[in-house]
């Protein structure tokens, strides 16, 4: 079973990020980038998957600029097999990802995709789910347990009551939560090994799908500071204060 | 020239700064209240580390070692410097290259096992009236008549030596041969008449002991010896350089880039006169100053470090590192106190531990004063080629 994992490189979770001055996004200029967590997270379960005998091959995918590539080289130094980049400089949104890595998927003949269930950047939590409906696959979403058996993938959800458990026919993506794994430190000899492993490149532009963009932005800006409480004397007054100050009586 | 990390070294730099930040650091506060690092905690720690490969990375492959060039164990000697002494001992292992010295029996006997980790080795170098000047040192060792020798004198300051097994002991075999009489012995804990003394509390450095060493008439033979009689001075020169690039300098650079973390969200966090005082200019010179002095830093050791990898001499540029990078840290460690003001005093916080911590690299591995002198008499000597493009 060919396993493909979807990863994205995005603002590392440790920095404090900032609106760019003409507030057209987010500023990415001189920033440390790393691979979105919950990727991570996928990776690993894949690995663990290839460790276990249960997956044969664990493919990394990203789509985006060659930037991308070291993204990738993380991927390969956790254990995946093989990268592959598909290469744009165009922004790409979660839709034109999940048209991307369907054809990827299909080519690879993968029957596993992992995701991670969002990017910790725009927060989506929507490319898996996107994935699943274009290949026409089952989808888990929010994995906290992910086993592999019989043709089939049997997943536990974080959902809000608590968890879920699905059971799924092989070919299907699922998405990882938190909670499913923690992952390794790429260990030393995987590192140096990780340049020697195969990264192909793909142009995305070759692969005949509208990947333009759906969704404009129109303006990004940190939320205004939040002010200091007051302290009321009475109720009459603190329902005066919602109505003429706060105006939301 | 291209002065960019490749993908390999980014991802070694982070991977070793992630397990230093969430294996290590959480450990510190504790060893700080305790005075030790518990050995059950050691030992995890040891067992984490050694099964992602980073436990000797410096000693070559062939070895069992992670087998990183000079520079490339410049950069990871650099995050090991944001944690406390013991704990990059216990996670990182310091192998010295010294052992590489070893024969054939000797490596499996003393390197293969440290390189692994089964076996720990102390430098015994210092004597109470041989600091600096490591040639006048009086440990003798007398040929028994029979091929091997007798230890006699004392050592005093070695670092780890109440956890170490082994040790590489220098000693005098010939008096009147002077720097070129003294030679290198492997001397394992427990031979008769070898005893560890008393640990010799230290101002900072909590967690790791340094001992007193007496010998009397400790019995060693022809495979304890390192490198050859008479050789001893010549290879502390030749080896000890890339231990003091490593462990000193490039690890000053680690606590510096630490303590300006800490400086500068200090500063954009703590709000006096209605404003962060990372608004007033006084703080900004701190943090400025700190962000060049540390840039200059890490240059002067990835250079001396790409002459190692060159196999030009670095003993010069060395000792340039040694000292400005000794310095740097203990201005960085300063300016991180006076930042922080009382709180920076307060031992609550990493920073007062890491002021007195940062103070001993101006004074291990040669003082500031004896790597001076290197450098004026080499530039006396040499000129521009130690300084200048031509």
């Amino acid at each position: 079973m060919k396993v493909l994992v979807p990863v994205k490189r995005v603002a590392d979770y440790n920095i404090k990020v900032r609106p760019k001055s003409d507030g057209s996004g987010v500023e990415l200029a001189n920033v440390k980038m790393s691979m979105n967590p919950f990727d991570e997270i996928a990776v690993e379960e894949a690995v663990r998957l290839k460790e276990a005998g249960v997956a044969t091959e664990v493919v990394a995918v990203s789509c985006g600029s060659a930037a991308c590539q070291e993204t990738l080289r993380t991927a390969l130094a956790m254990g995946a097999d093989r990268a592959i980049l598909v290469e744009t400089d165009v922004e790409l949104q979660s839709l034109a990802v999940a048209k991307l890595v369907k054809v990827v998927a299909e080519k690879e003949g993968a029957q596993l995709v992992i995701c991670g269930k969002q990017a910790i950047d725009d927060d989506a939590n929507q490319t898996a789910q996107m994935l699943a409906a274009l290949l026409d696959w089952g989808q888990a979403t929010y994995a906290s347990k992910v086993v592999v058996a019989d043709g089939n993938v049997e997943v536990t959800r974080e959902v809000d009551g608590g968890l879920e458990t699905v059971r799924l026919a092989l070919p299907a993506v699922v998405s990882a939560d938190l909670r499913l794994n923690e992952p390794r430190y790429a260990t030393l000899p995987n590192i140096m090994k990780a340049k020697k492993k195969p990264l192909d490149t793909l142009k995305a532009a070759e692969f005949g799908v509208d990947v333009s963009p759906r969704v404009q932005t129109l303006s990004v800006y940190t939320p205004p500071e939040r002010k200091g409480g007051i302290k009321v004397g009475s109720v009459a007054e603190l329902v005066q204060k919602l109505k003429d100050e706060a105006r939301v009586l | 020239m291209d002065f960019n990390l490749s993908s390999e070294q980014k991802m070694l730099v982070e991977t070793v700064r992630r397990f230093v930040e969430n294996e290590m650091l959480p450990l510190e506060d504790e060893i700080e209240e305790t005075g030790r690092l518990a050995p059950e905690k050691a030992r995890a720690l040891f067992e984490k580390s050694s099964a992602n490969g980073m436990y000797a990375m410096n000693i070559p492959e062939e070895f069992g070692g992670g087998g990183l060039s000079a520079v490339d164990t410049m950069l990871v000697e650099e995050q090991f410097g944001h944690a406390k002494d013991i704990l990059i001992r216990r996670a990182f292992g310091n192998v010295y290259e010294v052992l590489l010295k070893c024969d054939a029996a000797q490596r499996e006997r003393w390197l293969v096992p440290a390189v692994r980790g089964e076996r720990t080795c102390s430098i015994a170098i210092t004597e109470p009236n041989a600091g600096s000047d490591a040639a006048s040192i009086k440990t003798r060792a007398v040929a028994d008549g029979k091929g091997g020798w007798k230890i006699t004198g004392g050592k005093h300051f070695i670092s780890d030596g109440e956890f170490s097994d082994f040790f590489v002991v220098s000693a005098v075999t010939d008096p009147n041969a002077g720097a070129k009489g003294i030679s290198l012995f492997l001397v394992d804990k427990g031979t008769p008449g070898f005893i560890i003394g008393r640990d010799q509390k230290m101002m900072g450095l909590t967690g790791t002991s340094h001992v007193e060493l007496a010998f009397d008439e400790v019995p060693v033979g022809p495979e304890n010896l390192l490198g050859g009689e008479g050789q001893g001075f010549k290879l502390i020169l030749e080896t000890l350089g890339r231990v003091r690039l490593a462990q000193v300098c490039a690890r000053a650079v680690g606590k510096s880039v630490r303590l300006l973390n800490l400086m500068i969200s200090y500063a954009q966090e703590r709000k006096q006169f209605g404003k962060p005082i990372g608004d007033f200019q006084l703080i900004q010179q701190m943090i400025a100053d700190s962000v060049v002095e540390i840039n200059a830093s890490r240059l002067l050791v990835l250079d001396a470090a790409n002459d190692i990898d060159n196999g030009v001499d670095a003993r010069d540029k060395i000792s340039m590192a040694k000292f400005y990078v000794a310095e740097v840290l203990g201005r960085v460690a300063d300016r991180a106190v006076q930042v922080y003001g009382g709180m920076g005093y307060c031992a609550d916080l990493p920073i007062e531990r890491m002021y007195r911590d940062a103070r001993i690299y101006r004074i291990f591995d040669g003082t500031s004063e004896i790597h001076r002198t290197v450098v004026a008499r080499s530039a006396m000597k040499h000129g521009e080629a130690l300084y200048g493009t031509i």
